[in-house]
């Protein structure tokens, strides 16, 4: 086993132990039944996804700065994690809606922003594939990237002036009995080590098609010198 | 060189040859009346439904117009390779961009004075100063976003397919905002004073973020 494989180890066992705890230790809600035990993996993987979208901003922003082939790596695998974290908590979301709003979607700033985020990112990664690989590809991804970041704040903010259904942050409001929060820690550790193990392994998927793109650091640019004269 | 006369002269170029070729104007005003159209016939409208209904169809068309205007804008440049040129000479490249933006969003103003009084005469919406107002504002910031991306996808192969892709989410809360706004200028409830100061406060944050970012997008 490579280091890679051992690290995809570790983090697929962190998630089978968070299943065990969501399933086997938490309490079931007293209103909502089994369905509320969605809210462990839902939030988790949400918080998961902005941690990947955060590292798509500043690797965007460390690119444009110095054109660190490694920053912009990070910031494509950091794309293509939270488009899958986002995936996860719109689909588990939409799943837990169902049986407790009586529908799959609302049109709720949260609900809202996250779609919009995932279309943000999903646009990212079309102009990654789109572009002409390297330098030029590399700075427009930065600038969407780094858009697509400020966008969703203000979506969120724009559409919570009219409406919202979804409930607030309840974790930081000491909202939760003791072993629902200890369960949901213990995933949320677990969610974020996974994005960080799928993270990694991108990123060396990215720097192999790199290798094989011959995209390297910059070239240094060397003064022109004179030609030595020929005796 | 001052940056603004920069502008002026870029946006009083890019305004001469549509002037002189008329092509994207024209092309622009039947293609909101066909959405006019199309949304009359999609829906079922009278008297009492129209305020409910024409407030969407506006945005729409809107919408679609503006990145019709904005995809054409780098076009011209990118066909002559005149861009090259320009970002060439001492001007600055935000000057330029803000040149660019300011002719589209001029071309997407004079959509909107055809497109606002066909709407009232259609629909039987009131065209109230308002109305003008809530359009006029998420035209600027619509304006700075869509021409930054116009630039951004000028360079892509595909651009066609990745320009509504890349501008529409960042659209989002300028149709939040300014649908609000519109809507409760046409007499839907809704406020209509914190629907505007959010489009101003979307209109400072983009236009100052985009001016930033165009330094990227158009150097070489």
């Amino acid at each position: 086993m490579n280091r890679y494989e051992k690290a995809a180890a570790v983090g697929v066992a962190l998630m089978l132990l968070a299943a065990g705890a969501i399933f086997l230790y938490a309490p079931d809600d007293a209103l909502q039944g089994p369905v509320q035990r969605i809210f462990y993996l839902h939030v988790s993987s949400a918080i998961a996804a902005y941690g990947c979208f955060a590292v798509v901003l500043v690797g965007g922003i460390v690119y444009l700065r110095n054109e660190s082939v490694i920053a912009d790596r990070f910031a494509r695998s950091g794309a293509l994690i939270g488009l899958l974290f986002t995936t996860v908590t719109l689909v588990m979301g939409m799943l837990w809606a169902k049986p407790i709003w009586n529908t799959f979607w609302t049109w709720d700033a949260r609900l809202t922003s996250t779609l919009v985020l995932w279309i943000i990112y999903a646009g990212y990664l079309l102009v990654r594939r789109l572009a002409e690989p390297g330098r030029q590809g590399a700075r427009l991804a930065a600038v969407v990237g780094i858009f697509g970041f400020i966008d969703v704040p203000v979506v969120h903010f724009s559409v919570t002036w009219w409406r919202t259904q979804h409930p607030g942050p309840i974790v930081v409001n000491n909202a939760l009995p003791p072993e629902m929060l200890a369960t949901f820690l213990f995933t949320l550790v677990c969610t974020l080590v996974f994005a960080a193990v799928l993270i990694a392994i991108r990123y060396r998927i990215e720097a192999l098609l790199d290798a094989k793109l011959r995209i390297a650091e910059p070239i240094q640019v060397v003064p022109a010198q004179r030609p030595e004269a020929v005796r | 060189m001052n940056p603004f006369r920069v502008a002026l002269a870029v946006a009083r170029k890019d305004l001469r040859s549509e002037w002189r070729t008329r092509e994207l104007v024209p092309a622009l005003a039947q293609f909101i009346i066909l959405a006019l159209l199309i949304g009359n016939f999609g829906f079922q409208i009278d008297s009492r439904s129209a305020p409910s209904i024409a407030p969407g169809i506006l945005w729409l068309a809107l919408v679609f117009a503006g990145l019709v205007a904005f995809g054409r804008t780098f076009a011209a440049e990118r066909e002559q390779a005149s861009l090259e040129a320009m970002l060439m000479t001492p001007a600055s490249p935000v000057a330029i961009f803000a040149g660019k933006a300011l002719a589209a969003s001029a071309l997407l103003v004079i959509c909107e004075a055809v497109m606002l009084p066909a709407l009232s005469i259609f629909f039987g919406t009131p065209f109230s100063a308002d109305v003008i107002a809530a359009v006029l504002l998420a035209t600027v910031g619509m304006a700075a976003l869509g021409c930054l991306f116009a630039a951004i996808v000028a360079r892509i192969r595909a651009r066609e397919l990745l320009l509504p892709l890349l501008t529409l989410p960042l659209w989002i809360p300028f149709v939040i905002a300014g649908g609000v706004a519109v809507q409760s200028a046409m007499g839907l409830p809704g406020n209509y004073q914190q629907a505007i100061g959010l489009l101003i406060d979307f209109d400072i944050l983009f236009v100052v973020l985009t001016s930033l970012a165009a330094r990227f997008v158009l150097d070489e």
